[in-house]
């Protein structure tokens, strides 16, 4: 199959945290930073890709149009897609088809999400929609709970402990710090997390992500638009998806997500790179197991060693293999329809000269990695710097 | 007439429930191939067939995960400490997963320990007992 270069032009976010605005002005404030990030005006946007999963706790559904009518350009045409937790990536994915494949020059890609007004017991239930819900959510597990089951079934089979669980979030709010825009700013030890209060057993409340509002937007081109526009552009190399049995029951391995592992596969052999040749990743790491595994399935570490890599700092902003630079989903935050956008504005940012002190030496490849719900969906993005001089 | 008829027809997830109130859990067997299935599926996962029967497996198994909920989703406050778990069936290579009550600490719940369908509840849905 033959494909046209697609690239990044501009990425914009808000902050995440507890905001007050509406999700559409959320939307719009990120949508306004990613348009005049690429040098643009919304004109030149064909097309509006938004993803979001609880638009209707702030009462509006059916979203892009109406973010397209904000953005002045009523009648470009705009479609909202759902994937739980994965939302950002998987939108992310088809915007990225529909340029390759010459629909379009020019699209917006966003993600939005605003969950926070609700509160935790309420934001607790509507995750738990995500789940395979009559066997999951419906027998009384939440999303820590499904994970925490992940983590028991990791550390029985790999000799792993919370303390080992616990070096994630440490190393992520660590990277947060020289985050402005992380819902988190927040440096803690492996003792204060294993002192925070349990969640779901073996979970506490410092291995688990926060509930986040925020929105992310990223600009995508042709390469010929990009190189037109005279300004810093990214190229994607590889893009693949992958899915998993829905339910946690079903999965004959718990420690491991097929749709990492077949999304991986694919975008490395697009991109002709292998694990060896990414030079940091953004992974999902809504809870600090989930970063364990995704870091084994993506190929950085052998499976049951991802522990002892994070313990030695491999995994730090100067180890071998940076992960989660921009602090991750646990400090960052994870506004679940934004996550897998805000992974590529952090790319976007680290390869433009605008990541600040966080910022990883001399990356030229880098990988983002989101998935939906307990990794029932997933998709793998690899992008690539490219030189303007 | 058809409303009717559409009405009175009753789910898989209806019988998957009756089935659990005999202690039992409700499976799908693929008639062209043998394959089990719990999940509702209309297609099976290894040859695509589009017929099953319907067989009841003994409800009990061994726990190989299972979380304890300290933050529950609303409608579980009532239940007191319980966990979450994960059950391979004894006589089938299958796992379900259900609610545990009474589960306050690890210690009460070592991976590996018997547990069987108790019944199912409208608001919990699948419950376990040790």
């Amino acid at each position: 199959m033959t494909t046209n270069k697609v690239c990044l032009l501009g990425a914009g976010s808000t902050k995440y945290g507890k905001l007050n605005e509406s999700i559409i002005e959320i939307a719009l404030n990120a949508a306004k930073d990613a348009v005049e990030s690429a040098g643009i005006t919304p004109k030149e946007i064909q097309a509006g890709y938004i993803s979001n999963v609880f638009g209707v706790a702030d009462k509006q559904v059916h979203m892009a149009p109406v973010i397209m009518s904000n953005l002045g350009i009523p009648h470009v045409p705009g479609l909202t897609i759902e994937s739980a937790c994965g939302s950002g990536s998987v939108m992310f994915r088809e915007a990225y088809a529909n340029v390759a494949a010459g629909f379009y020059d020019c699209l917006l890609a966003l993600g939005v999400e605003k969950v926070t007004h609700t509160g935790t017991a309420r934001s607790t239930t509507l995750f738990s929609y995500c789940s395979d819900f009559f066997y999951e959510g419906g027998n009384g597990a939440s999303f820590p709970g499904l994970f925490a089951s992940m983590a028991r079934a990791y550390m029985t089979t790999h000799k792993a402990t919370e303390e080992d669980l616990a070096h994630v979030a440490v190393k992520n709010h660590e990277n947060g710090l020289m985050n402005p825009k992380a819902h988190v700013h927040k440096k803690i030890t492996v003792d204060d997390v294993l002192k925070s209060p349990v969640v779901a057993s073996p979970l506490k409340l410092l291995d688990c992500c926060p509930f986040s509002d925020g929105a992310s937007g990223v600009i995508l081109c042709s390469e010929e638009f990009a190189k037109k526009s005279g300004r810093p552009y990214v190229e994607i190399i590889g893009s693949g998806r992958g899915g998993s049995p829905a339910a946690v029951q079903g999965r004959e391995d718990i420690t491991t997500i097929p749709s990492t592992v077949a999304a991986a596969r694919q975008a490395y052999k697009m991109a002709g790179v292998s694990p060896k040749d990414i030079d940091f990743a953004e992974v999902h790491d809504c809870f600090t197991i989930a970063e364990i595994i995704d870091i084994e399935d993506l190929g950085f570490f052998p499976k049951g060693k991802a522990v002892h890599a994070v313990r030695d700092g491999a995994t730090r902003l100067n180890g071998e293999i940076p992960i989660n630079p921009s602090g991750g989903l646990k400090s960052k935050g994870h506004p679940i329809g934004a996550t897998g956008v805000g992974q590529v504005v952090e790319v976007f940012e680290q390869f433009t000269g605008k990541a600040g002190e966080r910022i990883v030496p001399n990356a030229e490849v880098a990988l983002t990695h989101n998935f939906g719900a307990t990794g029932a969906s997933a998709a793998v993005h690899i992008f690539k710097k490219v030189d303007r001089k | 007439m058809i409303e009717e008829k559409l009405s009175t027809h009753k789910s898989t997830l209806e019988k998957f429930i009756e089935a659990a109130n005999r202690k039992k859990i409700l499976a799908q067997k693929c008639v062209k191939c043998g394959h089990l299935m719990l999940e509702t599926v209309f297609f099976c996962e290894k040859c695509a067939g589009n017929k099953f029967e319907q067989v009841d497996l003994e409800g009990s198994g061994i726990v190989v995960t299972y979380t304890i909920q300290a933050v529950v989703p609303e409608g579980f406050e009532d239940v007191g400490s319980y966990a979450w778990v994960v059950f391979k069936l004894d006589n089938a290579p299958l796992r379900a997963s259900g609610l545990l009550p009474g589960i306050k600490t690890p210690a009460d719940l070592p991976i590996g320990t018997k547990v069987r369908v108790a019944g199912y509840d409208s608001k919990h849905g699948l419950m376990l007992q040790k």
